[in-house]
């Protein structure tokens, strides 16, 4: 044989084997990560890429879109579904449980230990406590809170108590109308919150004789003289849970009501778990607050309604506060305060109107 | 039912019953005589009648320390309102199709503002009213039925906000009308009515050569 | 109905005018008004409240003008106004106001409510609703021509001392001089010098002027007990004196409420114009100022401030005058805080000084003119009506403010005359 003839045969074969290899590879080389995987299988059963995509998405990982906005790259926001369960599971019957249970502490301290009575009865001589501006204030912020309160609890309990009432489309009007009024009224509440905040705070630091006036329980159970100044400590832990709870109410208030500022979900989700735990913890606080300053306690209301309290509740509740009155009124002259009723003439104080 | 009437033969009797109210109010009050005035005059009366109803939309100043809350309730509460009244979106829509008459309405956020000042003023004047012991013997129903009218108007319209249901939108409108047939016969006429006690005022000083 | 109520509506309702029906419909019960009056804010009680003190005629115009009124009245729903609300009012009313008006000018409504309070006296004197010793001094002003009792006699004897004492002649019914010259009893009893001062200023400056024997009270009793046919009596003997000299121009002396009667209420009161001009004497000083005829030199050194009175100056509109005259001898002249047209009432006014039963009470509301002089500690306090003068005389005292001295503002530009014209 020839070397010319053995090369030509050569060459061809090359090539034919050359191209029949570059087939295969092409073939072959992908399947080589499902061998492997067949051989050592990953954990979460037969590898599936569309099952791989969707356990993503259901992850919240953020993708790329062509839409732009917040969360417009999630397309199912996994956490919503902890956040509703929460809500259903969780905050609404605890927090029923919460304010019910409360309640019914304060109706059964009511009928047990009964009001606490002014010790040695009323002396009939009035002294100022609130001024017109500190009432106004108060009321202010009483009015707004339970305008919010009550529109918040038929957000969250409506449809339990008023479905039943009103029906699937009256309760859902009402629904609707209440949810207008709160988010209306909201903003307010960061305004009366704050004047309430500047009104009283410098009385509700805390002071000296505080700590006794709580390790005494303020004298509410078994009697006894507590000392306390202008505000006792129950009355500081109550502002300061207002406030400071007010501002939690406020500011995740804020971030629910507009919506148009780059709130995700999750934030808008966290906002709302805050909001609702603030709201039934002030609004249960509440329930005390106004127990004693109306039934629980002789003599109080009329320091927000008219401003006047007898010196004997003062003594009593309020002693030292009562001392830096009377210290002050006998040092000045005998001029009636400008801006407010003092008692009228003979000493009787004038309440018609 | 109800819905027809509260926008059909409602509106039209309270539109009425406000104009024709309002008319004979104002009106009414030129039918005693009146006897003239023969001193010689120092000032302008007719100067005195415009200042008094220019400057008595400011305290003076000896009285700002003493009607801070008057001031700024009042006027966050009639700012407010006037807003609302004239340029909420809702309302100029309304007017343009009951007169012809648009303009442009205020954006959303001017609105929320808006109530919200015009609340703010409103609760804060009515407690102001309940808890100052002047205002509290002076004070009678009618005060009271105004501002809490006028207050419930307010929050209807902003629960009709919410547009689809139409009841809200039917009871805000048939409170309103409750409001107009009640103003001419109350404490609202103060809108008309203190344009001329201030003129009367201000033309009594003004001829004595005393700004009012 | 009694017959004590019956007089009182009646005189009530003969006040009723379109101001009244304007007022009433606008009142929003803002309350604005209690803060202006020094008997609410030197007390604290309500019930001072100016726009309170107007309730019986709120009350008439409520149940005869207005619908709701009319109808609730009609089926027996309202209180009417009683008689007793008429007796209950008569303290509010007499005691409890000076009349001054500060109230007028700060309602956000333009309600001249001191306007107001002036009618309901009308029906409350009419039913017999007034203090005893205003009621008095109505009937001595009207028998003897002096509220205070101050006869000719007395006028006489006070004239003979000033001209002893100044040297000068006091013209007694010139028929044919420029200028009459009317008295308050008030300057008469108490701040004679007054009389002097005008003949030393008044041959300073060239100025033909008399006194009238026939009658010279330049006080009207009728205005502050509200008696309007009264107060037209004794307009009636003002003109006559005047027509009588044939004066051009009648002088309205250190008073306030003397002024705004005889120069804005007089013609009302008689239901005609007045046959002469009328100037309050700071009016005329500061006209002789102003044409260089009244000169003066040397000055009152000693820090001083000035209490314009109600009638004269925010009720009057004799604001500008007591300034520029004060500024001629005063270099030291301080302004009070809150003066001018918001000046607080010296609380005599208004008839309070005449009513006995009122003294605890305008005691007591001093401390608001007490405020004022506190501010500024004046060592002399300069007005212009004897009877504020009087009633500051009193709070001083009442205070131990005993550091500060009272002046009238005509004697102390008399004393202050340069040498070439006296």
């Amino acid at each position: 044989m020839s070397h010319r003839a053995q090369s030509g045969a050569a060459h061809r074969r090359i090539i034919v084997w050359s191209l029949l290899s570059l087939l295969a590879l092409t073939l072959l080389l992908p399947l080589i990560p499902y061998a492997v995987a067949y051989v050592a299988p990953v954990a979460g059963g037969v590898p599936n890429p569309g099952s791989d995509l969707w356990r993503a998405v259901r992850e919240g990982e953020a993708g790329t879109t062509q839409v732009q906005g917040v969360d417009s790259g999630i397309l199912i926001n996994a956490s919503g579904e902890t956040w509703r369960h929460f809500r259903m599971q969780q905050l609404i019957p605890l927090g029923a449980l919460f304010m019910g249970s409360v309640l019914a502490l304060i109706v059964l301290f009511f009928l047990v230990r009964g009001p606490l009575r002014i010790q040695g009865g009323p002396t009939g001589k009035k002294i100022q406590r609130f001024n017109v501006f500190e009432r106004t204030t108060h009321w202010f912020t009483v009015s707004i809170f339970w305008l919010l309160a009550l529109t918040g609890l038929i957000l969250l309990y409506g449809r339990f108590v008023l479905i039943p009432v009103l029906g699937p489309a009256g309760f859902g009007l009402t629904a609707s109308a209440c949810k207008e009024a709160h988010n209306l009224f909201g903003p307010m509440f960061l305004v009366a919150i704050l004047m309430l905040f500047v009104t009283f705070v410098k009385d509700n630091f805390y002071a000296r004789g505080d700590m006794m006036w709580l390790l005494k329980g303020g004298g509410m159970i078994g009697g006894g003289h507590v000392s306390a100044g202008r505000f006792n400590a129950g009355e500081k832990i109550w502002f300061w849970i207002a406030v400071l709870g007010g501002l939690v109410l406020s500011v995740s208030g804020l971030i629910l009501d507009f919506a148009v500022f780059g709130q995700g979900r999750e934030v808008m989700a966290i906002s709302h778990v805050l909001h609702g735990i603030a709201a039934l913890i002030v609004i249960t606080v509440s329930f005390g607050h106004i127990y004693l300053g109306t039934a629980g306690v002789e003599g109080t209301l009329g320091s927000m309604t008219n401003g006047y309290v007898d010196e004997a509740w003062a003594k009593s509740h309020h002693d030292r506060w009562y001392a830096e009155v009377k210290a002050a009124g006998s040092a000045e002259h005998e001029t009636a305060p400008v801006d407010d009723g003092s008692p009228a003439r003979d000493g009787v104080m004038d309440t018609r109107g | 039912m109800f819905a027809q009437l509260v926008d059909g033969i409602f509106w039209d009797i309270a539109l009425w019953v406000f104009a024709l109210g309002v008319l004979w109010r104002i009106l009414s009050i030129f039918r005693v005589r009146n006897k003239p005035d023969y001193s010689v005059p120092r000032g302008s009366g007719l100067v005195g009648a415009i200042g008094a109803n220019l400057r008595r939309f400011m305290p003076r100043a000896e009285m700002v320390s003493r009607t801070r809350l008057h001031v700024v309730a009042g006027y966050l509460f009639h700012l407010g309102l006037f807003a609302l009244l004239l340029f909420a979106a809702p309302h100029v829509l309304f007017i343009e199709e009951q007169t012809g008459l648009g303009w442009t309405p205020m954006p959303y956020w001017a609105f929320i503002v808006a109530a919200q000042l015009a609340f703010i003023g409103l609760l804060l004047l009515w407690i102001h009213r309940v808890m100052h012991p002047v205002t509290r013997l002076i004070s009678d129903a009618d005060d009271h039925i105004a501002a809490i009218l006028t207050f419930v108007v307010m929050l209807t319209g902003c629960m009709a906000l919410i547009e689809e249901f139409d009841g809200l939108r039917v009871l805000h409108r048939f409170m309103v009308e409750l409001w107009l047939v009640y103003f001419p016969f109350s404490r609202l006429m103060h809108a008309f009515m203190f344009i001329p006690s201030r003129a009367f005022t201000g033309a009594w000083f003004g001829r004595r050569g005393v700004k009012a | 109905m009694s017959d004590r109520l019956t007089r009182g509506l009646e005189a009530m309702r003969a006040q009723m005018d379109t101001r009244v029906m304007s007022y009433m419909s606008s009142c929003v019960h803002c309350g604005i008004c209690a803060e202006a009056c020094l008997f609410y804010t030197e007390t604290g009680d309500a019930r001072y409240t100016p726009i309170y003190k107007t309730e019986p005629l709120r009350k008439l115009w409520r149940q005869e003008y207005t619908f709701w009124g009319k109808l609730a009245a009609s089926m027996g729903l309202s209180s009417k106004l009683a008689e007793q609300d008429l007796a209950d009012w008569e303290e509010l009313v007499y005691d409890g106001c000076t009349m001054c008006s500060r109230c007028s000018l700060v309602c956000p409504m333009g309600i001249d409510i001191a306007y107001m309070i002036r009618k309901v006296k009308e029906g409350l004197a009419a039913a017999g609703f007034s203090p005893e010793g205003l009621v008095e001094a109505g009937k001595r002003a009207v028998e003897i021509g002096s509220p205070m009792g101050v006869t000719l006699k007395t006028l006489q004897a006070t004239i003979r001392v000033q001209e002893k004492e100044t040297g000068l002649v006091i013209p007694l019914d010139v028929a044919g001089a420029d200028y009459l010259c009317l008295l308050s009893s008030g300057e008469v009893a108490g701040f004679p010098e007054f009389i002097g001062s005008l003949a030393k200023i008044f041959k300073a400056t060239g100025v033909s002027w008399t006194l009238s024997s026939e009658y010279f009270e330049a006080t009207n009793t009728g205005v502050q007990l509200g008696n309007s046919k009264m107060a037209a009596t004794l307009v009636e003997r003002v003109v006559a004196a005047a027509e009588k000299l044939q004066v051009k121009t009648v002088i309205s002396p250190e008073c306030g409420h003397a002024y705004s009667t005889i120069r804005w209420d007089a013609p009302n009161f008689i239901g005609r114009p007045l046959p002469f001009e009328v100037v309050h004497i700071m009016e005329l000083l500061d006209e002789l100022r102003s044409d260089g005829r009244l000169k003066t030199a040397g000055f009152a050194d000693e820090k001083l401030s000035y209490h314009d009175p109600c009638n004269a100056g925010r009720r009057g509109g004799v604001l500008d005058q007591p300034r520029k005259l004060l500024n001629m001898v005063a270099p030291n002249f301080v302004e009070l805080p809150e003066t001018g047209a918001m000046n607080w009432c010296c609380g005599g006014g208004g008839g309070v000084s005449s009513n006995e039963r009122a003294d605890a009470l305008r005691l007591k509301v001093f401390s608001a003119k007490k405020r004022q002089l506190d501010a500024v500690r004046p060592a002399a306090l300069v007005t212009a009506c004897s009877n504020c003068r009087h009633m500051l005389e009193d709070g001083l005292e009442e205070n131990e403010m005993h550091d500060i001295e009272l002046l009238g503002i005509t004697e102390l530009i008399a004393d202050h005359l340069a040498e070439e014209n006296s």
